[in-house]
């Protein structure tokens, strides 16, 4: 065992034995914005074995405040997040064996990359994802930690198929909330305190310290002061389609996704969000505006505009992104902006 | 009476971190409805309920004392 991982060791619950343990696992991050840079780059510096990072996106220059993997130069080359994480990541470590994926975390591509991965760190945007993943974890028995932030506020809940509730336990739908980091705004301290939870919890699973893996749902706002540890020992929903006794996974299945198609000749793509709860269209101009969007609408849709992105949102959800006809770029604009 | 707790964007659009009402003997969800409207709050619905710092569905019946949080879940990262 080299020097390199002596700190980690020296901590009892690790060990060498926990190292090789460390060593011989695969983590898949989906997602690599501000959790999955943050998650990755723990990860890697404590000596995982091979690392998976998948994202649809490229480095802005907005991303710089919080994303900590990337640099200005990433914005001037435009790069691919994927790419620039796995180059960031080599020169971290160069005894991991890092790969990264370049596109759309779909329930197809999430089930090929499964295969041998031993644990997947949440680090998207989007709860469509997340419900994806989920039922992933609960099919293929691989445990996920859930995270989240948006303001000064974050979240994680750790799930071990077989043993904890699930996400759809918990939320049975899927959310629409029109609170992201693009609307309500996020603090790199909120950021990285959702890592540290789900880090930590990386680091029990991956050495297999079942006993000390969290079982509460934990939230925190670290400006307001308020830390809150939820229990789940009566969340687990018997009848839940992703861990009950029927299991039907609905999130692998086509219907229960965001559809997505190209209008011919319009230079459009129209996404159409699965069993929307509505948005509050006049609560969402008012948010657009904040951003400094130009947005017109009416009682029935709103459009937006500011420099190339345009954009018309419904009341069901449904939004046309005007100006692509690329699938990834618009979903990548409506969940940063919806959630 | 049932103190009710709000997180993230709850507590700005509450305006309070914390309120007093009386639920004793209401489902979750009726109290949901019943904070929502009180308040002017979209998306309760959603919100995860937490009494006495434990997840609660939304079929159970609130005593009198119960500490009753609304944790939305939220989405970035």
């Amino acid at each position: 065992m080299s020097e390199r991982y002596s700190r980690q060791t020296l901590f009892p619950p690790i060990g060498k034995d926990g190292q090789e343990r460390i060593r011989r696992k695969h983590v898949l991050i989906i997602g690599a914005g501000a959790l999955g840079s943050g998650n990755a780059e723990v990860i890697t510096r404590a000596g995982v074995g091979k690392l998976t990072i998948v994202d649809r996106d490229y480095v802005e220059a907005s991303n710089l405040q919080r994303q900590q993997l990337y640099t200005e130069e990433d914005v001037a080359e435009k790069l691919p997040k994927a790419a620039a994480a796995e180059k960031r990541l080599k020169a971290i470590n160069s005894e991991v064996e890092i790969r990264s994926m370049i596109g759309d975390a779909t329930p197809e591509k999430l089930a090929e990359l499964a295969g041998d991965v031993d644990l997947i760190i949440d680090s998207t945007d989007n709860f469509e994802t997340r419900m994806a993943i989920n039922d992933i974890s609960q099919k293929f028995e691989i445990p996920w930690i859930y995270g989240a932030c948006v303001a000064s506020f974050g979240m994680s809940f750790t799930v071990v198929p077989g043993q904890t509730p699930c996400l759809n336990c918990l939320l049975k739908t899927i959310p629409i909330q029109g609170m992201t980091c693009d609307t309500a705004g996020i603090i790199g301290p909120a950021v990285q305190m959702v890592i540290a939870h789900q880090t930590a919890e990386a680091l029990k699973i991956l050495v297999e310290d079942w006993e000390a893996v969290r079982t509460s749902f934990v939230s925190f706002d670290l400006w307001r002061n308020q830390y809150s540890s939820m229990k789940m020992s009566r969340a687990k929903d018997p009848g839940c389609l992703s861990c009950g006794e029927h299991r039907e996974y609905p999130y692998l299945n086509a219907e229960n996704m965001t559809k997505t198609s190209v209008l011919c000749g319009r230079d459009t793509v129209q996404i159409r969000p699965p069993h929307s709860e509505g948005v509050d269209l006049s609560d969402m101009a008012g948010k657009l505006k904040a951003l400094g969007y130009e947005v017109k609408g009416n009682p029935y849709l709103l459009s937006a505009e500011m420099e190339t992105n345009r954009f018309v949102l419904f009341q069901d959800g449904r939004a046309l992104i005007h100006g692509t006809k690329d699938i990834a770029q618009a979903k990548s604009l409506y969940n940063r902006l919806l959630g | 009476m049932n103190k009710v707790l709000f997180f993230a964007h709850l507590r700005d659009e509450v305006g309070e971190e914390s309120v007093t009402i009386e639920a004793t003997g209401k489902t979750v969800a009726e109290v949901k409805a019943l904070v929502a409207e009180q308040y002017k709050l979209q998306k309760l619905d959603s919100a995860m309920t937490a009494i006495n710092e434990e997840f609660a569905p939304n079929d159970e019946v609130i005593k009198d004392g119960d500490i009753i949080a609304f944790i939305p879940p939220v989405s970035g990262g």
